[in-house]
């Protein structure tokens, strides 16, 4: 096993026993850093291999969130309704991406942004549905789903824990593989020269399209996996202010490499603790950062690492 | 003014019951002040709207909290314990609001959390205090829901609310509207829950002392409206002889200022916002604020006129350079009730203050207040006013206060529905 | 009539330049505040109104020669993220200064009146507004078309590549383009200084509506920039009027609607 494997294995283990080590907001933060983990490796699908930045991550991300909670409502047991929810988000990526899709860069961004910000608008106002501006409240955890004496409660918070880390570990794990496949290697040529791949065979507006879907089924499974840790669901979850946390941790961590977004997600809420414990000013050192990263870091702290290390191999 | 603060201990030790809280503290809080020996500080976690549009609620409501430990650690903390308190954004999300719920007391050891402007974190946080099993007293968020679902009939006994809810803007509202002479009432106000209950509690509130009364038009504006002509345009239209507002903060003086533009305060015979004397709308609309707009909130540093609020406001003032709004007032009210609380229950065990909060009668800034049993809400009145420009004051301030007895405004278990 | 000044600096400076401006509306929002503090200053409000838009045009200058610059090569989503943790920085640095609670002068006395157009009231201010936003639209088309230095704006956004052969020199080029967008900016914060409360945070609802009206009307066209904006007026008045469920989503469809249908808008170029 390469050395890349053993270190992911050895972390993938460190997440799993830490709620015997960390006390529960640390444990409480590090499964926010999962889920923001998966949303950003879900964007980076898209931008990092695509090269199109999508600002409506959030529509796919509360489209999970807000599926698997009515399920969980109606009773449907948790597994599934995780499941599901993640699908539905994949569903509404399929239509809106079939418009997406035909556009590249500025535009693909702006239509994003917009579809995100209408996603927004139906939750606020399907007061229904969705429990209007007030959101979902009171969703409840029910039991797993699965057959047998495996049909446990996941009231607990660790249980909770473990359950939604492993889904968000085999994720990691499956999309990992996907940036290996073929389908990998296409959506990696489209960002290089999209014409020349085109020539050499690989049909880019389908290749894209099934990138799209890819990454709203897992930012949806991200936002499913919201509801029943909360109990809460609210229309943010929609707003182009959550869209901009997967872009923002993605280019901290860096958005050429698999790792990247993960450290960035892990960065960015753990940044974020920090700097709320000091100031209120959060936003000022927020932008500094970002500033920094964009000016200096082109590739985010990954890419960083990976050059010195290069320079250091070299000299 | 240290002798002086000693020849009022002693002089307070003297009286009944009441012990001494030092001078720094109002009378109408100062309580037997056992010491649990408790050999740590009482941690009290806050949150409010810090950033954004709305930031100015959190600031006031700031100055209130702190204002209260101050002078609650110059007298002795709780229970011989000293307060310590900690200060978070709610951001107006829900996510955020939980985090730092969960932040406080699994992280920071917060004994009790007190804050939230928004409705919705206010319900959202309240859905988690059974888990985290501490004290929550909200001191702004006001929707309904809070008291009427969560504590009433879904029986989260950690919930409180110490400020007073929708019913002053949907019912209290109505109230002084029957009494005015406009038949056809119009509304602009926010696109939420709040604005479209709010909105319909006036309604049916209104419809039942005036039944000739009618409700010509209305317009929601959505959060971040910055012009307010299309909703203004079509609501005077539809020639209303009263509009009705609940917009707050920066919109209510966006929308007062636009609409001061289209002459509507010219074109009708009243017009009334719920949180309208909050001060820092009284502030920011300064001289562009109509004589004569009824106005009201959740407390007015104006009423009533007893010692202990003109020494709350006088404290206020001279510790924060600033008058007091009314987020100040409730939260300062929250951390007072939380000492009280536990001095009377002689411990900070959450079931233990639960019980010593129901029924908890308080002498507070805004006047004598219960907190009822049944819903932990605080009752209490606050008065409806007319703006007036009085060259005494820095801002606008309100004359005319119509106050109403909590009897005749506050909706009572078991909480029919709102017709409409 | 703000949105119209702000959107056709954002145009401006996309055609020109290709960056979206994210800290567009932070600019409108230093506009709001600089002519507060001028007012404050000098008690004028004229005065205000002069001052607050230069002083952010020389905010813009500084932004632009000191970070935007250094990113024109990189890929178009870094130029975004810089202008976005400008967005961040602004918010706080405004809040600051300034503190968290609301200001707002009063409007002044000449123009707090209103004309009557029929059963319709339309305050003087409003036509103020109108006004001065006509006569800068006016001045821009004039600039544009008649001068020299318009000539190579205006090529420059036509077709970078063959102007940058031809010998412009894009980096002053650039410098001026943001801070003139940066003025127009500030000067729809500096106008509607007096008709809304100014607050950190202000700039964030206006730049999604930007967005929505360059979209519209093209991006890289002021004249669309215009049309755009008078269209999301009208759209908002008459969704509020027929449809007012619809009203927080109809900019968003109806940028939608464009991105898909004609992602170049009403007057933009077609991209190559």
């Amino acid at each position: 096993m390469s050395a890349r494997a053993i270190a992911s294995a050895v972390l993938a283990l460190a997440v799993l026993l830490l709620p015997a080590v960390a006390g529960p907001f640390l444990r409480y933060l590090v499964l926010n850093m999962l889920l923001l983990a998966l949303l950003a490796l879900s964007f980076n699908l898209l931008f990092g291999m695509t090269g199109l930045l999508s600002f409506g991550q959030g529509a796919f991300y509360s489209g999970g969130a807000y599926a698997a909670a009515l399920l969980l409502r109606a009773g449907v047991p948790l597994l599934w309704s995780i499941l599901l929810g993640a699908v539905a988000a994949a569903a509404l990526a399929a239509i809106l991406g079939a418009f997406c899709v035909r556009h590249t860069r500025i535009y693909f961004s702006m239509l994003t942004l917009a579809f995100g910000m209408l996603v927004y608008a139906v939750v606020w106002k399907w007061t229904d549905v969705t429990g209007g501006d007030d959101g979902l409240i009171g969703i409840p955890r029910g039991r797993l789903g699965l057959p047998g004496p495996l049909d446990l409660s996941l009231d607990s918070p660790v249980r909770y824990y473990l359950f939604a880390a492993v889904l968000v570990l085999v994720s990691m794990a499956v999309l990992h593989r996907l940036s290996r496949s073929p389908l990998g290697l296409s959506l990696r040529s489209i960002r290089e020269n999209a014409e020349r791949a085109e020539f050499s065979g690989v049909r880019v507006r389908r290749t894209i399209y099934i990138a799209f879907v890819t990454a709203g089924l897992f930012a949806g499974l991200s936002g499913a996996l919201l509801a029943p840790l909360e109990q809460t669901v609210s229309p943010s979850t929609a707003h182009w202010t959550k869209s901009a946390e997967p872009v923002m941790a993605t280019l901290i961590g860096g958005p050429f490499s698999f790792l990247g977004p993960i450290l960035g997600a892990v960065v960015y809420l753990g940044l974020k603790e920090i700097i709320v414990r000091f100031t209120e000013y959060w936003l000022l050192v927020f932008g500094l950062v970002l500033l920094g990263c964009v000016l200096t870091f082109r590739s985010g702290i990954v890419g960083a690492v990976e050059e010195a290390w290069a320079r250091r191999r070299r000299a | 003014m240290a002798p002086r603060r000693g020849i009022t201990r002693r002089r307070f030790l003297q009286t009944t019951a009441v012990a001494a809280a030092g001078l720094a503290a109002p009378k109408g809080f100062a309580a037997q002040a056992p010491d649990l020996k408790l050999k740590k500080p009482i941690k009290i976690g806050c949150q409010t709207i810090l950033s954004g549009p709305l930031g100015g609620y959190g600031e006031f409501m700031r100055k209130g909290a702190t204002l209260a430990m101050e002078q609650v650690n110059a007298a002795g903390g709780i229970g011989g314990s000293p307060v310590e308190m900690s200060f978070r954004d709610e951001e107006l999300k829900v996510d955020v609001g939980v985090k730092n719920a969960r932040y406080f007391v699994d992280d920071w050891g917060a004994d009790f959390l007190i804050g939230i402007d928004s409705s919705a974190v206010a319900l959202a946080v309240g859905e988690i205090m059974p888990t985290l099993n501490k004290v929550l007293i909200v001191t702004h968020g006001a929707t309904e829901k809070f008291n009427e679902d969560l504590v009433y009939k879904r029986h989260v006994r950690q919930c409180f609310r110490v400020c007073v809810p929708v019913y002053q803007d949907g019912i209290a509202s109505a109230l002084v509207a029957k009494d005015l002479p406009v038949k056809k009432w119009a509304t602009i106000s926010p696109d939420y829950e709040y604005g479209h209950t709010s909105w319909k509690m006036f309604r049916a509130y209104l419809k039942r002392f005036k039944p000739d009364v009618e409700f010509v038009g209305e317009s929601f504006a959505k959060f971040g409206t910055v012009d307010f002509s299309s909703h203004i345009s079509k609501v005077m239209g539809l020639n209303p002889e009263g509009i009705f507002s609940t917009e707050w903060g920066g919109e209510a003086v966006t929308m007062v200022k636009q609409a001061k533009l289209f002459k509507v305060f010219e074109q009708t015979k009243a017009f009334m916002i719920g949180m309208g004397s909050a001060m820092d709308v009284l502030q920011g609309l300064g001289a562009d604020y109509p004589d004569g707009t009824w106005a009201s909130g959740r407390y007015y540093f104006g009423y009533p006129d007893t010692p202990e609020n003109k020494k709350f406001v006088a404290d206020f003032r001279k510790r924060w350079d600033t008058y007091p709004s009314y987020p100040s007032e409730t939260a300062y009210t929250a951390v007072y009730a939380l000492k009280k609380a536990v001095e009377k229950a002689k411990s900070i065990d959450t079931e233990k203050v639960i019980e010593a909060l129901e029924g908890l009668e308080l002498d507070r800034p805004a006047g004598k207040c219960v907190i009822r049993k049944e819903d932990h809400q605080a009752v209490y009145a606050v008065p409806w006013g007319q703006i007036t420009h009085d060259p005494r004051f820095p801002m606008p301030t309100l004359k005319n206060l119509k106050v109403f007895t909590t009897d005749e405004y506050y909706r009572k278990p078991p909480f029919a529905p709102v017709e409409g | 009539m703000y949105l119209w000044l702000v959107a056709a600096g954002l145009s401006l400076i996309f055609g020109v330049m290709r960056v979206l401006n994210f800290a567009h509306g932070s600019l409108y929002m230093l506009g709001a505040y600089f002519a507060w503090v001028a007012f404050r200053v000098s008690g004028s409000f004229w005065v205000a109104l002069l001052a607050g838009p230069l002083l952010v045009a020389a905010a813009g200058w500084a932004m632009e020669f000191g970070f935007l610059r250094r990113v024109y090569s990189a890929p178009e989503a870094f130029q975004l993220l810089l202008t976005f943790a400008f967005v961040l920085m602004l918010d706080d640095v405004v809040k600051l200064a300034f503190g968290p609670v609301y200001q707002s002068p009063p409007t002044p006395a000449a123009l707090s009146g209103a004309v009557m157009i029929g059963r319709s009231i339309l305050p003087t201010y409003h036509l103020f507004i109108l006004g001065v936003g006509g006569l800068v639209g006016l001045g821009l088309w004039l600039f544009l078309e008649k001068t020299s230095f318009g000539l190579v704006i205006r090529a420059t956004a036509a077709d970078r590549e063959m102007a940058r052969a031809l010998g412009v020199r894009s980096s002053r080029l650039f410098t001026w383009v943001f801070v003139l967008g940066a003025w127009l900016a500030g000067l729809g914060g500096a106008l509607s200084m007096p008709v809304r409360a100014i607050s950190p945070g202000m700039g964030e609802f206006i730049i999604i509506e930007a967005f929505v009206v360059v979209v519209l009307g093209g991006l890289g066209s002021l004249r669309g920039a215009f049309l755009g904006s008078v269209l999301i007026g009208l759209l908002h008045a008459y969704g509020l009027l027929f449809m007012p469920v619809f009203e927080l989503a109809l900019g968003y469809m109806a940028m939608a609607l464009v991105l898909i249908v004609r992602p170049w808008g009403l007057f933009g170029v077609r991209e190559g």
